[in-house]
């Protein structure tokens, strides 16, 4: 049981990034953006392309493809969803659709369809007290748990966390009290596309880079944020580790060809029960 | 009254069409050109290969269309991703049969998305060529319209249980991608080695591929401790599947297909990846005709099996287009006659379009003979008559051969 515990920790670290990432911009932007999977497919790919053509040391090659990952995010917006800002929050899905489809398609043309991974060997576990662990795995989760805080730090302690607070809460207010809410979305967007960066690092690590790997997350990645409570960065970080257990729980006692409709089974079930997911606050109506 | 042509239109339009004739010097002015549909996994779980078979396609098409076409009628490609999903599949394959009118479907890899659009190709009477193993193609093709390109499933789990037996491992545990491609190898598999004394440690299970991880099946995989396990998969998620057996400290042998364990695998995994036993169906690398295919293809004699799908999508291209010139026409009731004809023969042994055309216009029958295999149908379905199984162990890095044996369909 233990094992399985830690195994659901290592998945919903995967997980955790992209959820927080996608539930920031939610919060402040006001759509769901499904282009979260192909700007973790540009993390990994960026990285990638540090890690094995440039030739950096894997550390600092995972720095550039975070600073490349936000960058191509922010662009994004500034292309795509900034003309469009007053639309509703259907059309600027449907729209992030798109975008996904192009992005992906746009590194499927650059790098091919191969297969791919960093440039980093494979370890044998080690076994301690029961427990089986690798060293990627490690690092993988102290990542996940630095990013989680770097980004509690930034929302609690800083200006700019203040002001993205104050503007996910309510925008218009926020304008009439002097925060520059272009600049909030903007960091909205840089941050976000940070923290796909990242996720596309460790599912890297994990599992395989290829053109899709960022789309075979945004299920678990919606599914995590939704649980946590859609807006909330601190239930994204819950829901990612919750989505993990349970996927791994799943598929050892039941047939894991059922494994990847367990998102949408906690999907259906949460929101029957608590529409605002576990850490959300209700929407009050006037 | 003014003339509707005058001297000046009648003079540009005869100019016109002495250029258009002049580029296009031995197709028949005013017939329609033939149109062939390509329907490739470009994307997805057979991505390393699709662009291979599209190419080929091309290749054979422009190879014939440079020599005046078919029936002096030039060909017309459509070309269409079928991203391995038989979703986008049906959708692709229904605007190459309704909009581009094509008379034949070629390429499908997957079984999935041969099984997919079938139904659609039966009704509409359009000839499938494809690569894919599933027992249940021939079942299903109640016209004889699908010719297969590859052997079935079950031959491989045969030769890899086979090749398992003769290794002695006594204990197997199971797991493969949720396909129809598997699940008729994993039944031979597993009733092979049973048969041979073995024993299946686990109930076979299926996993689905995409997913966020692969930890929860290896751990069921491996729980018995079993001497080898059988992973038939797609190399997307077999290498990460892999990636996770090797984490979680498995010391037995893994036992795959090689589509899951080629030059990109190794690539990721490195040094991990040595000791992995693998088959597949394979070109014959004495063959003339695969010779011949290396040369279109610009690609050099490496001694190593290159392109095994990219083969195959030169030999339906090929078999389409002569048995058309065969037949003499472009009805699909006849051409699929010919294709029975010009492959398993009696004629002239020809490997390649050109040779082939030349032989029809001179008179000759012809028995064509594939880059991929002796392309021989089990007249008449279109079930494959046999193709080398090659059977390989990864050692330093490199796939070495173990044997070559002729398999039987």
């Amino acid at each position: 049981m233990l094992q399985v515990l830690f195994n659901g920790l290592v998945t919903g670290a995967i997980l955790a990034p992209g959820a927080i990432g996608f539930t920031l911009m939610f919060g402040i932007l006001r759509f769901p953006n499904f282009a979260i999977g192909a700007y973790i497919t540009i993390g990994a790919f960026a990285i990638l392309f540090f890690d094995q053509v440039a030739g950096w040391h894997i550390a600092l090659a995972m720095l550039g493809g975070i600073a490349v990952t936000a960058l191509v995010v922010w662009l994004t917006d500034l292309v795509v969803f900034r003309p469009m800002r007053q639309f509703p929050p259907i059309s600027l899905l449907v729209v992030s659709i798109a975008l996904s489809l192009i992005l992906e398609n746009v590194i499927r043309f650059i790098a091919g369809n191969d297969v791919r991974g960093f440039d980093i060997p494979l370890t044998r576990p080690v076994k301690l007290s029961g427990l089986m662990f690798t060293s990627e795995q490690l690092y993988l989760i102290a990542l996940a748990v630095a990013a989680m805080f770097a980004m509690h730090a930034i929302l609690k302690f800083t200006k700019l966390g203040k002001a993205m607070r104050a503007t996910a809460d309510n925008f218009t207010l926020a304008e009439v009290r002097g925060i520059d809410t272009d600049k909030v979305i903007a960091a909205t967007w840089l941050i976000g596309g940070a923290l796909a960066g990242l996720a596309g690092f460790l599912a890297g690590l994990d599992l395989v880079i290829e053109p899709l790997i960022g789309w075979h997350l945004t299920i678990p990645v919606f599914a995590a944020a939704i649980l946590g409570g859609i807006g909330s960065p601190y239930g994204a970080m819950a829901g990612a580790v919750l989505v993990g257990l349970a996927e791994e729980m799943t598929a050892l006692w039941f047939d894991p060809a059922y494994k990847v409709g367990v998102g949408f089974v906690i999907i259906a079930v949460l929101l029957l029960f608590r529409p605002q997911g576990l850490f959300g606050q209700p929407e009050i109506k006037k | 009254m003014k003339s509707a042509i005058s001297r000046r239109r009648l003079l540009g339009t005869s100019a016109a069409l002495t250029f258009t004739t002049a580029l296009l010097p031995r197709l028949a002015l005013g017939s329609a050109p033939i149109s062939v549909g390509s329907l490739t996994p470009n994307t997805g779980g057979g991505g390393p290969f699709g662009p291979n078979i599209t190419a080929a396609h091309k290749l054979v098409a422009e190879m014939a269309n440079a020599k005046g076409g078919v029936l002096g009628r030039e060909i017309a490609l459509h070309q269409e991703n079928s991203e391995t999903n038989p979703e986008t599949a049906i959708r692709a394959a229904r605007k190459l049969v309704d909009v581009n009118k094509v008379i034949g479907v070629l390429g499908t890899w997957s079984s999935s998305v041969t099984l997919g659009i079938m139904p659609l190709c039966q009704e509409a009477n359009v000839i499938q060529m494809c690569t894919s193993s599933s027992a249940n193609i021939p079942l299903k093709d109640k016209k004889g319209l699908v010719f297969n390109f590859m052997v079935l499933s079950p031959i491989w789990g045969d030769a890899l249980a086979d090749l398992a037996l003769r290794r002695g491992y006594k204990t197997y545990s199971v797991m493969a991608l949720n396909n129809d491609f598997t699940k008729s190898m994993v039944d031979t598999f597993v009733d092979k080695v049973k048969a041979g004394g073995a024993k299946v440690s686990n109930d076979p299970f299926y996993y689905n591929g995409g997913q966020s991880s692969y930890r929860a099946e290896v751990s069921k995989l491996i729980a018995d401790e079993p001497e080898a396990v059988f992973i038939p998969s797609y190399v997307t998620d077999f290498t990460s599947v892999y990636k996770e057996l090797f984490r979680q400290g498995y010391e037995g042998k893994v036992i795959t297909v090689s589509i899951s364990t080629g030059s990109k695998f190794k690539k990721v995994v490195g040094a991990a990846a040595d000791g992995i036993l693998h088959g597949l169906p394979a070109p014959s690398l004495a063959s003339a005709a695969y010779k011949d295919y290396l040369k279109f293809a610009g690609l050099k004699d490496t001694g190593a099996i290159q392109h095994p799908f990219g083969t195959a999508g030169h030999d339906q291209m090929s078999v389409l287009l002569l048995a058309m010139a065969s037949a003499g026409t472009d009805d699909v009731a006849k051409v699929r006659e010919h294709i029975h004809k010009i492959s398993n023969g009696p004629g002239t042994a020809v490997t390649n379009v050109l040779d082939g055309l030349a032989a029809l216009e001179a008179g000759e029958e012809i028995n064509f003979s594939g880059a991929s295999s002796d392309v021989d149908f089990k007249s008449p379905s279109g079930v494959l008559k046999s193709r080398d199984f090659v059977l390989w162990e990864i050692k330093d890095g490199k796939d070495v051969v173990i044997e070559t044996i002729a398999s039987a369909s």
